[in-house]
């Protein structure tokens, strides 16, 4: 029998594995994958998170990075415009870094080996469909064609955005539309010296753009990252906004390679992979609870991840919650008591770190990030107002504050106008 | 269409039975056939000659999009059986 099982070597899976493992527990994680990471996609930048450098000290050195990201870009399209605020930080430039672009398949197999080298005991190609319930307690799992019990005094589901599990333990329900975001990605292959060139980069710097105003008028975006050798180029879309449009993303995406913005940082870059995942995109409202006798959930299962617009973070937030989740077991175990009372410490200590913190901080940025004028209206006001700034005609110039208005005024009703500043204005500032 | 390319672009095991269950007599009556285009695999064809969904589980990305956006009950979805399905290589 083992200590502690845990279901699934994502982000927040393996890391609380490790923990445990590095504190003696003996740990059973479990993944349906026949490698762990072949079945993850993310959309680029894993976000500097102490906590794994805690757990493993030489974690930069040794990590599969690809770049780390100096400089990103916030580009507003329009049909015929664009308009980007670029950011470059020196700061950025040196450990710990702000964050860093991965590959998820090689990433999570080398961490999963981490977790390994500490005592973790890896099943892989093996899904859990069945958890072993006894009233409201959960005991372990059912594993394998013929159902084979394998029990734990304590169970850590990690399985992913979707968690069927957790629905299963009695935790959450399945996920709505106007929670979720699909995202889709392709990787494509360049050269090394010609990603440095095209983006102004040197030795492993990277860059990230996001992009506003490329959807259609469908609430989501488009990105790309560069990796060493490759860029990864995608689309987030919300699942409800998809729906109600009838496009189909990989036509929405063919569109989105295309506009000239997009096609000239592609431009000669080979299609090697094409990939989609469900990003949890409920904000702090939807996470589910966390924790009942002899479970907890972590990472995308928890619902954990959030956007501000210009932040986008779950592989840490998962990293971080599976460490929260490794220590509330640690601390039960000192105790001897599995029940709901005692994991509720992980509550607790997730409200008390960024985790939770962060989420709660941006909780009206997400609903503001539900209006569907700012991935449509808005994007085309700022085309307007740069095109008459910058445009020469021999008539004379106004003020910007009266191109501002005017163009807002041609764009949408006043109202509108006044309720998304203060709205926005309220979810950020 | 990138879609038209998945199986040189993707990695996957197939397993020999289907991971999704479709009950196509729901899918006759079904008013939007959303999984038809929302699907980022293009697994769903709405068969006009035959008036019936067809479904391909080979290409599916286990993304769970037609999990979510069928309302009607028509499918029964899981994940493929352990060690089969999408296999990503970078991504």
């Amino acid at each position: 029998m083992h200590d502690a099982i845990v279901i699934g070597a994502g982000p927040a899976g393996v890391t609380a594995a490790l923990r445990m493992a590095q504190k003696g527990l003996s740990v059973l994680l479990l993944e349906r994958g026949t490698v762990p990471g072949e079945k993850n996609m993310f959309g680029g930048m894993l976000p500097n998170c102490p906590v794994v450098e805690e757990l493993l000290p030489r974690f930069l050195q040794e990590a599969p990075l690809e770049r780390h990201i100096v400089k990103r870009t916030l580009c507003l399209l329009s049909d015929s415009s664009a308009s980007s605020f670029v950011f470059e930080s020196k700061n950025f430039d040196r450990p710990p870094f702000s964050g860093s672009t991965i590959y998820r398949p090689v990433f999570d197999k080398w961490y999963a080996q981490k977790a390994r080298e500490a005592g973790v005991n890896l099943l892989t190609g093996c899904l859990v469909d069945a958890l072993l319930i006894d009233g409201n307690a959960i005991q372990g799992v059912r594993i394998g064609p013929d159902r084979a019990e394998i029990k734990a005094p304590v169970t850590i589901v990690c399985d992913g955005v979707l968690s069927r599990l957790a629905q299963k333990a009695g935790l959450r329900k399945t996920p709505e539309q106007d929670a979720l975001a699909l995202g889709i990605k392709a990787l494509f292959r360049l050269k090394e010296e010609t990603i440095n060139e095209r983006f102004g980069l040197v030795r492993d710097q990277g860059c990230s753009h996001e992009f506003i105003g490329c959807t259609r008028g469908i609430r989501g975006g488009g990105f790309i990252y560069t990796q060493t050798e490759t860029l990864s180029a995608g689309l987030v879309l919300h699942l409800d906004s998809l729906r109600k449009s009838g496009f189909a993303p990989y036509d929405l995406f063919e569109e989105f390679l295309a506009c000239d913005t997009v096609r000239r940082l592609l431009k000669g870059a080979r299609l090697v992979e094409y990939s989609a995942h469900m990003i949890p995109e409920g904000g702090y409202r939807k996470v589910p609870r966390l924790f009942a006798d002899g479970v907890l959930l972590a990472g995308d299962a928890a619902g954990l991840c959030y956007t501000n617009g210009l932040n986008l973070e779950g592989m840490n937030l998962a990293m971080a919650s599976g460490f929260h989740a490794a220590e509330t077991v640690l601390d039960a175990f000192q105790k001897h008591d599995f029940a709901a009372q005692q994991l509720a410490r992980y509550q607790s200590r997730l409200e008390n770190s960024f985790v939770l913190r962060d989420m709660k901080t941006y909780e009206k940025s997400m609903d503001f990030m539900r209006n569907d004028r700012l991935f449509s209206v808005y994007p085309e006001i700022v085309s307007t107002i740069m095109e008459r700034i910058f445009q020469a005609d021999g008539n004379p110039r106004k003020k910007f504050g009266r191109i501002g208005r005017e163009a807002a005024r041609n764009a949408l009703p006043l109202g509108d106008l006044v309720i998304d500043l203060l709205k926005g204005g309220r979810s950020i500032l | 269409m990138i879609t038209d390319h998945l199986f040189e672009l993707t990695g996957y095991r197939i397993d020999k039975e289907s991971h999704i269950t479709v009950n196509r007599e729901m899918c006759t009556s079904c008013d939007h056939r959303a999984c038809v285009f929302t699907c980022p695999a293009g697994c769903y064809e709405w068969n006009e000659a035959g008036a019936r969904i067809d479904f391909a589980y080979e290409a599916c990305l286990e993304c769970g999009t037609c999990h979510i956006i069928c309302d009607k009950g028509a499918l029964q979805w899981n994940y493929p059986r352990g060690g089969f399905g999408v296999r990503y290589r970078l991504t």
